[in-house]
């Protein structure tokens, strides 16, 4: 005589634990506290238009909104210059000659240069750095005794990624 | 001993090889650029742009054929031959007590350009709609987009593109200066045809915006960077920030300007902005109009990057859709600030003194009949509507190789084409063949050199 094997007592079994099973509520707890998840994926962003661009950068260094009045001024302002590299970074360093500006003082970047950096990705990116680029900048940063807060935000400032949404 | 010969050799070698210029590989693969056929260094093209009828220009009509009054003569003498009108001047400077433009712009060239020249009195705007955008497009590229669409680069490879990609110029070798930055006018730098594109770009000022009130709001007293110690560490942080954004073709769009060009742009709007402090801007005798202070703002981009070929938008004359006597003014302007360019190249420029060739052509005419608006002389205001008459308009060369005292072309038998700007452009560069070879152009667009 012949033992049932795993298989067939399986399928004798299975429309049993089917009609079981689908009746019963799953309450599974697997104990993972709730963490903000930021946006990584690089893909799929868009570029930013020059009026956004200085919307955003003057609303990043200033902390406050630009008039709509200096807003057309501006945009107009880079549409009249073809490389818009040259543009954007001659615009911004007039920026950063206004002492209205809101930058952290060499002292705090000094102190704590890990949260000046994931204030940066924040500020500029709206996004918290990876462990590789946080140590990269730190690195950076420590290595690097001219480099001044304005410096690394006019890097931020001129990056691909900050002209892209 | 025989170490040394070799070492000898090797130094000989190396120091010919220096001598003879080392071969550049162009981007289109070619090693050595075209140039044994060369007729000028360097090209100045003014698109005397707005719509200009031929009635007040080569015609000198003035009031003849416009308002019924039977009072002709010529407003434009820098340009061309002729005995200014002698009633009714309304075209000049106001001097104090006196009538509203009575009193004319002196003449800055001796010798008008169409005697140092050849002036093609009737070319053709053969096809597509007397439009600015699209007569601008044609002049830059040579190729009639009766598609083309405003908020739209040029359909086709414009002339700045086929100088750089053909003779392997810099960004900072090929200029576009344009009157403003309204109908689309800031797009006109370059095409997105496959291959060409802003690789190939020109650079563009629209100075009397960058150096205008805006201007002196959001750039001058910019800061500059230490080039070591301040701009150093900020490229490499730029650098790894961008590495981190390794996305094909996302970064901000440029016009491919080498770092040392792009610190030259800069230091140009730095100096210029000294200059405008210290009165020092090379603007024509009379400033008083946009066209002009853009006149004035190109002779600054032709003595700082002493470009290969630049191209100058004009536009005051469409006035003309409101105002026959603004009109009027702007075209005297119009000539004057050519006069004043091609002077100031011959006297200020030694680098391009003798060695320049300046194409003037309108991208398109106006129309033979008025509209109804009337102006404070109760004159007759034109549009272009793309009739027979805003086809008509003319070319004129002037500089080496070029003939003098020429004319090519009647109103009866009518020689050129508005097409043919680019294609003559790049028969002065050298580059000719090549752009034939593209088959981008026009199919009917010759050099005018041909067409003599």
């Amino acid at each position: 005589m012949n033992m049932p094997t795993s298989k067939s007592l399986l399928w004798a079994f299975l429309p049993f634990l089917l009609l079981t099973g689908a009746c019963k509520e799953q309450a599974t707890s697997y104990g993972i506290e709730e963490v903000l998840v930021q946006p990584v994926d690089l893909s799929g962003k868009k570029e930013k238009t020059p009026e956004q661009y200085i919307a955003i950068l003057y609303a990043n260094l200033y902390q406050r909104a630009m008039s709509p009045n200096q807003l057309v001024k501006a945009t107009e302002t880079i549409t009249s210059i073809g490389d818009k590299q040259v543009a954007y970074e001659t615009v911004i360093s007039k920026f950063m000659n206004d002492p209205e500006i809101k930058l952290p003082s060499n002292e705090a970047m000094r102190s704590d240069p890990e949260a000046f950096i994931e204030e940066a990705y924040k500020r500029f990116f709206v996004r918290v750095p990876t462990q590789a680029e946080k140590t990269w900048m730190i690195n950076y940063i420590n290595s690097h005794p001219e480099v001044t807060p304005e410096h690394v935000y006019y890097a931020f400032a001129i990056s691909n990624e900050y002209y892209y949404y | 001993m025989s170490m040394k010969r070799r070492e000898f050799i090797k130094k000989a070698g190396i120091a010919t090889g220096a001598a003879l210029t080392m071969p550049y590989l162009l981007p289109t693969g070619r090693l050595f650029a075209q140039t044994g056929s060369e007729k000028a260094k360097h090209v100045v093209f003014v698109l005397f742009a707005g719509g200009v009828r031929q009635q007040e220009a080569v015609l000198q009509r003035y009031l003849a054929e416009s308002q019924d009054l039977p009072i002709e003569g010529n407003i434009m003498y820098n340009m061309l031959t002729g005995a200014p009108p002698e009633l009714k001047i309304v075209y000049g400077t106001t001097s104090p007590g006196g009538q509203p433009g009575g009193q004319p712009i002196s003449p800055i060239l001796q010798t008008p350009l169409d005697k140092q020249g050849t002036l093609f009195p009737e070319i053709r705007f053969s096809k597509a709609g007397t439009g600015h955008f699209v007569g601008l497009s044609t002049g830059v590229s040579g190729y009639y987009g009766t598609t083309q669409g405003l908020r739209q680069r040029p359909i086709r490879p414009t002339i700045f593109e086929h100088v750089r990609r053909f003779t392997g110029a810099k960004a900072t070798d090929v200029w576009f200066v344009g009157n403003g930055i309204g109908n689309s006018t800031p797009l006109l730098n370059h095409s997105e045809y496959p291959g060409f594109g802003a690789r190939y770009a020109a650079n563009f000022f629209a100075p009397n915006i960058t150096f205008g009130n805006r201007g002196l709001e959001f750039l001058k007293g910019f800061k500059v960077y230490h080039p070591e110690e301040e701009l150093l560490p900020v490229r490499e942080m730029q650098a790894f920030l961008n590495n981190g954004f390794n996305l094909e073709g996302k970064e901000i769009p440029h016009l491919y300007n080498t770092e040392e060009e792009k610190f030259s742009i800069k230091e140009f709007i730095r100096t210029t902005f000294e200059r405008l402090e210290n009165n020092q801007v090379a603007f024509p005798p009379v400033t008083d109009n946009g066209d002009l202070t853009t006149i004035g703002y190109a002779t600054e981009i032709l003595r700082w990057f002493k470009p290969k070929l630049m191209v100058i938008n004009m536009s005051a004359v469409d006035s003309c859709h409101g105002s026959y006597t603004s009109y009027l003014k702007s075209l005297h302007r119009g000539d004057h600030g050519v006069a004043h360019l091609w002077n100031y190249i011959q006297n200020n420029i030694p680098e391009m003194s003798g060695n320049t060739i300046m194409i003037v052509m309108p991208e398109h005419g106006r129309n033979l009949n008025p509209n109804p608006i009337t102006d404070e002389n109760d004159w007759f205001a034109f549009d272009h509507d793309s009739d027979a008459n805003s086809r008509r308009i003319f070319t004129m060369m002037v500089g080496p190789n070029v003939p003098a005292n020429l004319r090519v072309g009647s109103e009866a038998n009518p020689v050129g084409d508005a097409a043919d700007s680019a294609m003559t452009i790049a028969d002065i560069l050298g580059i000719k063949q090549d752009v034939l070879g593209t088959g981008l152009m026009d199919f009917g667009a010759r050099s005018l050199f041909d067409r003599i």
